[in-house]
């Protein structure tokens, strides 16, 4: 009943395209997850910062954006840089910076909530400590401040950082031949789509759990 | 450290508007800064554009830019250029164009007079209609059998509109690709799929037991393939056309048209006399 | 920059209509899987809390499992992979009954049931061990201490963090489109294929989704405070 045949014989195109992208396509999970992870996380550190400065024009838009970016689905601001952005800036962009700047664009708010919630989780008892031994606000921060928010932060970070994991599965929707599109393409030309979709959500799976288990062992060591 | 937010948030507001307005170029003019055509075509539209069990991306449109329009930009320009291919949908198709991230639609596209307000089409190179797949014992006969049945097509194509307007008692569910669509049909989610007839040949060709699929129906609309371009710029597509009009004066295009729909190609589909003499009588004198 | 705006498309010929009609779909398959993914959620969140072993195995195994794949290879597996193990009458049954709809809902629901559990269950754990103790010590079984005393305290901790989760399934109802279910975001790109007008298109879809946000966002704030045990969560003062 299970023809896991299908799978032994894709099994390269399926990961070495799907999840690494070599290839002759435009494609590859981990090139689009491991960029957009990072630069989302820098781009969240700014925002977060941004959202607790006291100048109002520093944290109203800081705040405006985190709003906007959690109140409509990722889909719908794939569709926006899709089709707005060349146009706006009359060059062409490739569906992976199209795929790279939604994503990181949109997972920069939900990072930038977990740095706020970190910073503000760290007693204003360290920050007054801080203040009364001569160190300036951006000196209090960045030695007092920030290293103990990123230990509160490291849980929910991790999770957010599996969340955009699996979205890059929705680049496939612009194309881009990521794990899910490398499978739709084999199930056109095979037509088994219980094997094949439930390979690649063992894949997934396998990645994700790993990452969450690893996660754990490093909050376990830093507590 | 206030200071120095903001002067970055000045900067970031300020950027946008600095950037350079490029002048709109011309296509021939990129394409010879470039070196490099791209073109948006499909994955999974055998035998004009898909992805074969070598996992390669092939296909009739395909081969003709690579054989007949590249030479004639190359000698244009005077120098040798590569082709770069990006996938486009029937959704994607235009607004790809407009944005200047393919410079030439080649796969399945039909040249219409609604599509001819936003974008320039080549001559046509390939002539079908619009049809339905079905399953063999399906008692679907053509658009008239259609009605209150369950049918997919592709979201944003003629035939999703046409069957909209002619046929709104029919279930129409729009799918975002073929992949999908097709899928749908094979597994009986919907009884029947509406694309151009030579399409529905070709997927049926690719199926794992094509005997289980047939063709039906007159054709319910006209539709003449052509290359898709940004307006209004006449060099490129003339340097298009002539490419296309020398491989069919040179007898080229009727050697890749067999190789893909010859007796022995992908998706046997003879030629019709008539459509033969359309083709030839698109070349126009030196 | 040069884009002539015609916001008059939206509301004339068909792309009004539309626009209800992806707001009613989204709303049908997102209020369904929200039922569906609470019951599974407080169904597994409470099973991963209890004494037996192999009732928290199962229940863990479903959450780690179907909260670490993506939601659109569900989509795809329930739309595509599950209808061919059922029998031929029930299938026929289901494709001639809005199948997609159904399978987008199962996705969604089964997926955010996960998710849904990770959120009670932690409010569960959070309540002090003693609260069970007494029940218990009065004389209820564990499943009536669960129902009775448990559940009822969890439920009012994380209505911020369930409202949150809430918000997301209906966002993530966006990816049904790729199963061809007429959603919100469907309805955006259609009026964009007819009519070229992409900004206007996407600009009343994403104004839809962030009116029902906000807007639940804002009546769960208040529920949350309505429904307040007084003292039992320390509030911020």
């Amino acid at each position: 009943m299970l023809d896991l045949s299908v799978i032994v014989n894709n099994f390269a195109f399926l990961v070495v395209q799907g999840l690494l992208g070599l290839g002759g396509f435009t494609g590859g999970t981990l090139r689009l997850a491991i960029p957009a992870i990072v630069l989302g996380f820098v781009l969240g550190i700014f925002i977060g910062i941004a959202r607790l400065a006291r100048a109002w024009w520093i944290s109203l838009p800081a705040t405006l954006y985190v709003e906007f970016f959690r109140g409509v689905p990722l889909v719908m601001v794939i569709f926006w840089i899709w089709f707005i952005i060349p146009q706006l800036l009359r060059r062409p962009i490739p569906e992976y910076g199209v795929a790279l700047t939604a994503f990181v664009v949109f997972e920069a708010a939900y990072f930038g909530e977990i740095v706020r919630a970190g910073i503000q989780s760290v007693p204003r008892g360290q920050v007054e400590a801080a203040t009364a031994l001569g160190l300036t606000r951006a000196q209090s921060m960045r030695f007092v401040v920030l290293p103990q928010a990123i230990r509160n932060m490291v849980p929910s970070l991790v999770t957010q950082m599996i969340v955009l994991f699996k979205d890059t599965s929705l680049a496939s929707i612009i194309g881009y031949v990521d794990l899910t599109k490398a499978a739709q393409i084999v199930n056109n030309r095979e037509i088994r789509p219980f094997e094949l979709y439930l390979f690649i959500a063992v894949v997934y799976f396998v990645f994700t759990y790993s990452m969450s288990r690893i996660a754990a062992r490093f909050e376990r060591r830093l507590a | 450290m206030r200071r120095m937010l903001a002067v970055l948030s000045i900067l970031g507001l300020a950027l946008p508007i600095a950037a350079p307005a490029l002048a709109q170029q011309g296509t021939l003019e990129k394409i010879g800064q470039s070196g490099v055509l791209t073109i948006g075509t499909r994955t999974a539209s055998p035998p004009f554009a898909f992805v074969n069990k070598q996992n390669e991306w092939v296909g009739f449109s395909i081969d003709l830019v690579e054989q007949a329009v590249k030479p004639a930009i190359e000698r244009k320009l005077g120098k040798p250029i590569t082709i770069e291919k990006k996938e486009s949908t029937p959704p994607t198709r235009i607004p790809l164009l407009s944005s200047n991230a393919v410079d030439l639609i080649a796969g399945t596209m039909t040249d219409t007079r609604a599509r001819r307000e936003s974008v320039d089409f080549s001559l046509t190179f390939f002539v079908t209609g619009a049809q339905f797949l079905v399953k063999k014992n399906s008692p679907i006969r053509g658009i008239e059998s259609i009605a209150g049945r369950r049918v997919a097509a592709q979201q944003g194509s003629t035939n999703a509109k046409l069957i909209r307007e002619r046929m709104p008692t029919a279930r129409l569910q729009e799918f975002p690709d073929q992949p999908a669509a097709f899928q749908a049909l094979a597994q009986g989610q919907v009884d029947a799929y509406t694309n151009d007839g030579i399409q529905l040949y070709g997927l049926r060709a690719k199926a794992p037991r094509p005997d289980d699929w047939k063709v039906v129906g007159d054709f319910f609309s006209y539709e003449p393939y052509g290359m898709a371009m940004r307006k209004n710029d006449s060099d490129f597509r003339h340097a298009v056309n002539v490419g296309l009009m020398e491989a069919i004066e040179s007898g080229k295009y009727f050697e890749l048209y067999d190789k893909w729909f010859g007796p022995n190609g992908e998706t046997p589909y003879p030629l019709t006399p008539e459509n033969k003499r359309f083709l030839i009588m698109q070349v126009v004198p030196k | 920059m040069h884009y002539d705006f015609h916001w008059q498309v939206l509301w004339s010929g068909q792309s009004g209509r539309w626009l209800l009609q992806g707001l009613g779909t989204t709303l049908a398959i997102s209020s369904l899987a929200w039922l569906l993914a609470v019951g599974l959620g407080i169904l597994s969140g409470a099973l991963r809390t209890v004494p037996w072993k192999a009732l928290r195995a199962v229940a863990a195994f479903y959450v780690e499992f179907f909260r670490n794949v993506p939601l659109l290879v569900w989509m795809f597996f329930w739309y595509f992979g599950v209808p061919p193990l059922l029998p031929e009458a029930a299938r026929e049954w289901l494709f001639d009954h809005g199948a997609e709809f159904w399978a987008g809902m199962f996705a969604l629901g089964v997926y955010h049931g996960a998710r849904m559990s990770e959120v009670i269950r932690s409010g569960i754990q959070s309540i002090p061990k003693t609260q069970f103790e007494a029940a218990v010590a009065m004389g209820l079984t564990t499943f009536q201490a669960y129902r009775l005393v448990i559940l009822p305290i969890a439920l009012r901790l994380i209505v911020p963090p369930a409202t949150s989760e809430s918000l997301n399934l209906l966002k993530n109802s966006s990816v049904a489109l790729t199963i061809s279910v007429a959603e919100l975001t469907f309805q955006t790109r259609q009026i964009e294929t007819y009519t070229a007008r992409a900004i206007e298109a996407l600009t009343a879809g994403t104004v839809i989704y962030l009116v029902l946000c906000v807007g639940i966002a804002t009546i769960m704030a208040r529920v949350e405070r309505r429904f307040a045990i007084p003292g039992l969560i320390a509030r911020g003062g």
